[in-house]
């Protein structure tokens, strides 16, 4: 029993971290209306630039925030300003341009094997780091102290980015784009550059979830691809476009890969997220919140 | 004045021979290949061509023709290959026969994904696609068996080559693989071009540029797409019973990776989908580099071929977003006026 | 003959009344207007009898049939065709090619599709574009082709979202001569127009919408003269101006 609260706990904690990175995808959906395929691979990313800052600097693996997110906000700035911007200029009058998702899928495939070039295939950690392994007792629970810090790290940002999104003159303008793109562009804004931001935005978003993951998770060329489908999955469970959609959706994903090995093989609970995902698809594609899209 | 002669233009002093002459040839030539090649090597080169063209033409039949994006049809691949595989393992049954059964538990598999999906927006059907494939790999590396029959969960299977035949789907040599292919990839083309010439062509390319103009027309679009797509489940798991009696060796990762979904998606998208000529235009210049990369570089290079991939993808898609076969159609009939003089355009 | 009877058409969207109990007889070989400020209500009135959404209540009666709900391709099976408001030609394709498209509504033979198609466009005077891509036409062409398309499918009614939108005056000229000529042949049409030159000389009656409510209904010269009907259009534009 007590090990099903902990499982339970922990759960809950590192869930929290895919609904962070999730967050990232359902910021870019909501704006761009496309969904970004190369949301894992600039997660993947995001872990290379803060192992390489902490190994190269050695300074605490959160410091690397601070040149992380930066980093990771310029290149999604640039990604989109470069590569997907003209494609939407091209296709202005298509509902939803399907050349973006390709795309963003070539981007994924690039990065990926950039990585593995650059990197080699070996899986890399942070060895001595004072995160590593790290438990708080509570009772006979243990609970990671990387992922209660992960879990603290996805719900600041999921508040940051609703007042940036409530309270700010760019957040207004970045809602108005989302809502009504020719609306928006009516009343002076760029929506090319909201666009941009956005881009750039859900980027660091995937950079603050790599620097909350790089303490205590391996790091490896294709490790996008398995937070790439798990993100899709968290979006489409908690409503694409919806904030708090992503963060519960992450946290439903991580229980039932927390707890699930309790009672089968581990590998057997991702066919389980498989198969609630495709459930959802059949049965309530709008999600939990059921947040209501033109589809 | 009649209507076909407008539409049809039978190639205004152009002898019916002619046009299709060098279609002919480029037959006879794929035909004649294995005479000349005799290297095992290039021989096993040629025919993974082939077997690109033929998965990606039978994807094109819904990512093309459809206007959606199928991101798993590896998927299909491992049915097919499993499906035959275990049949005849366990029961003896001749893999042609499950190379059939393959295809239809594909179709079903195939219509089952599209009936929800194909109501929403595209992107939801790519993720289903995806989310497929991979939870089936998934489960198949964690199954040693289901129900009756034996999958070997992530060791795979292997097909002893005991009986050699053509009724065994099983050869000694390269050159009946070479001939198998290339036939299912002809039947292929062919059932390609009779879609784009047919009511069901015109309406899938109709339902997938304007889904509600195409509606008011009297055609139910998503039905379409179900159609679509059961045709190309079927011809892509039937490439999958191929691959198993050409390798005689299947696990999971071998042919239901997510590289494959993809290396199909790509070759289509750069050579044109929707086109008839894209896939084979798509798997003429990528397969070449794919192996070229993998021989050559592949223990300090690898996935060298994937980046080059995808930046061509990229590239093709901001400069020629209908692919590759566009420009070099619009060549090859410039060449063929200056060689003819006729002053055919259609 | 009745061919197409509203009665008591709603359509809500949450607390939106944007139809309210309208009702309306088209006989058979007519040309019927619907007119009405923006923001009126025709468009969704529109879409209800074009299937794309169900009325909230109210029946659609289509040849003695009941239709509402029905899905767009059902109806056009039934003999209703539409055009679209924001023209939406399949671009990539050949003007033949999407007339084509139209045609095979009731043939499944391409021979005999595309002849279909090209008779089509010799009566609206397209025959020499039959080989133009969609997207290299004119807002006129464009406009044509919507009717062309629509008019392949063999339609008993057709229902015309501004066609004349967006035309030069010999344009628009044409077009009222070409409907009046298809009309002529059967064809009976049902019309939202906001060029009310085009409107007024085109159609045997006219319904006028306003706020979701028929407010006037009749010969377009009784309708012009209607007070309710220029108080709405006149409160309205020269508010607007």
């Amino acid at each position: 029993m007590i090990h099903l609260l902990e499982d339970t706990i922990n759960g809950v904690l590192m869930g929290s971290i895919y609904g962070l990175a999730a967050l990232g995808l359902t910021l870019i959906f909501g704006v761009l209306k496309v969904i970004n395929f190369a949301h894992g691979s600039l997660l993947m990313v995001g872990m290379y630039a803060a192992y390489w800052a902490v190994l190269l600097t050695g300074v605490h693996p959160y410091l690397a925030l601070v040149f992380v997110l930066p980093l990771m906000f310029a290149f999604g700035y640039l990604l989109q300003a470069v590569v997907i911007q003209p494609i939407f200029k091209a296709e202005r009058e298509v509902r939803e341009p399907i050349t973006v998702i390709i795309v963003t899928t070539g981007v994924w495939y690039i990065l990926d094997n950039l990585a593995l070039l650059v990197f080699g295939p070996q899986y890399r950690n942070i060895q001595d780091n004072p995160l590593r392994g790290r438990m708080i007792e509570a009772g006979e629970m243990l609970i990671s102290v990387p992922k209660l810090w992960g879990f603290c790290a996805a719900v600041a940002t999921a508040a940051l980015i609703w007042l940036f999104l409530q309270k700010t003159r760019m957040g207004r303008a970045v809602r108005a784009t989302s809502l009504d793109r020719d609306a928006a562009s009516l009343q002076g804004i760029n929506p090319y550059k909201i666009y941009n931001i956005a881009f750039g935005l859900g980027t660091a978003v995937a950079g603050v979830a790599g620097v909350a993951l790089v303490p205590f998770y391996n790091i490896f060329p294709t490790v996008g691809v398995l937070f790439d489908i798990k993100c899709f999955i968290i979006v489409v469970l908690g409503g694409l476009g919806s904030i708090g959609g992503a963060l519960l959706g992450g946290m439903i994903i991580g229980v039932i890969e927390s707890v699930g090995p309790q009672f089968m093989t581990a590998t057997w609970t991702e066919a389980i997220v498989y198969g609630l995902f495709l459930g959802f698809l059949f049965l309530r594609p709008s999600g939990l919140f059921g947040v209501k899209y033109d589809w | 004045m009649n209507a076909s002669t407008v539409t049809r233009q039978p190639a205004s002093g152009r002898p019916v021979l002619l046009r299709w002459a060098p279609l002919l040839l480029l037959l006879a030539f794929a035909f004649a290949l294995p005479l000349v090649v005799r290297s095992a090597t290039y021989l096993h080169i040629l025919i993974l061509l082939l077997l690109y063209a033929y998965l990606t033409t039978s994807w094109n039949l819904v990512g093309g023709f459809a206007g959606v994006l199928p991101l798993g049809h590896a998927a299909f691949v491992g049915i097919g290959a499993y499906t035959s595989t275990v049949l005849s393992l366990q029961y003896g049954l001749s893999p042609w026969i499950g190379m059939i059964l393959g295809g239809m538990i594909s179709t079903i598999v195939g219509v089952l994904i599209g009936l929800p999906t194909f109501k929403m927006r595209g992107a939801y059907f790519a993720l289903a696609t995806i989310a497929f494939a991979e939870g089936l790999r998934v489960m198949v590396e964690n199954l040693d068996r289901l129900g009756p029959f034996r999958l070997n969960g992530p060791r795979g299977l292997q097909i002893p080559p005991l009986e050699v035949g053509f009724g065994r789907l099983m050869f000694a040599e390269k050159e009946p693989y070479y001939y198998i292919i290339l036939t299912m990839l002809v039947l292929a083309v062919g059932i390609t071009w009779a879609v784009s010439r047919s009511k069901l062509g015109y309406c899938l390319a109709a339902g997938g540029e304007e889904p509600e103009a195409a509606q008011s027309l009297g055609i139910n679009v998503a039905r379409l797409k179900l159609i679509a797509m059961a045709i190309s489940s079927f011809l892509t798991s039937l490439a999958g019973t191929f691959w198993a009696q050409f390798t005689l060796y299947i696990h999971p990762k071998s042919v239901m990776s997510l590289d494959i979904s993809f290396e199909i998606a790509f070759i289509a998208l750069i050579g044109g989908r929707g086109s008839i000529a894209g896939p084979l235009l798509g798997a003429l210049l990528l397969r070449p580099v794919s192996d070229f990369s993998r021989i050559h570089f592949g223990d300090t290079l690898p996935g060298l071929h994937l980046v080059i991939f995808g930046v061509v993808l990229i590239l093709v898609m901001l400069y020629q977003p209908r692919g590759l076969q566009e420009p070099l159609t619009r060549l090859y009939r410039r060449g063929m006026q200056r060689l003819f003089g006729t002053g055919e355009g259609g | 003959m009745r061919l197409l009877e509203l009665h008591r058409v709603s359509k809500h969207f949450g607390g939106i009344r944007a139809v309210e109990d309208f009702s309306l007889e088209v006989q058979a070989g007519e040309i019927v207007g619907l007119i009405g400020p923006n923001g009126a209500g025709k468009s969704t009135l529109f879409n209800c009898v074009a299937g794309v959404f169900p009325p909230t209540s109210g029946e659609i009666v289509f040849q003695g049939k009941r239709i509402e709900g029905r899905k767009p391709w059902e109806l056009c099976r039934l003999g209703i065709a539409r055009t679209f408001q924001i023209v939406k030609p399949f671009a990539s394709r050949t003007v033949l090619y999407n007339v084509t498209v139209g045609a095979f509504a009731t043939t499944s033979r391409l021979a005999e599709a595309e002849r279909r198609a090209l008779a089509v466009l010799r009566t609206l005077h397209m025959e020499e574009k039959a080989h133009v891509r969609a997207a290299n036409l004119t807002i006129a062409d464009r406009k044509r082709l919507e009717i062309a398309r629509a008019l392949a499918t063999r339609p008993r009614l057709l229902l015309l979202d501004e066609v004349m939108a967006g035309l030069r005056p010999t344009e628009v000229d044409e077009m009222v001569e070409v409907i009046r000529r298809l009309r002529d042949s059967g064809i009976t049409f049902f019309v939202i127009e906001h060029i009310m030159r085009a409107v007024m000389a085109l159609s045997d009656r006219i319904a006028v919408l306003h706020f979701g409510h028929k407010i006037a209904e009749g010969l377009p010269a009784e309708v012009a003269r209607d007070d309710r009907v220029i108080k709405a259009y006149l409160g309205e534009d020269y508010g607007a101006a």
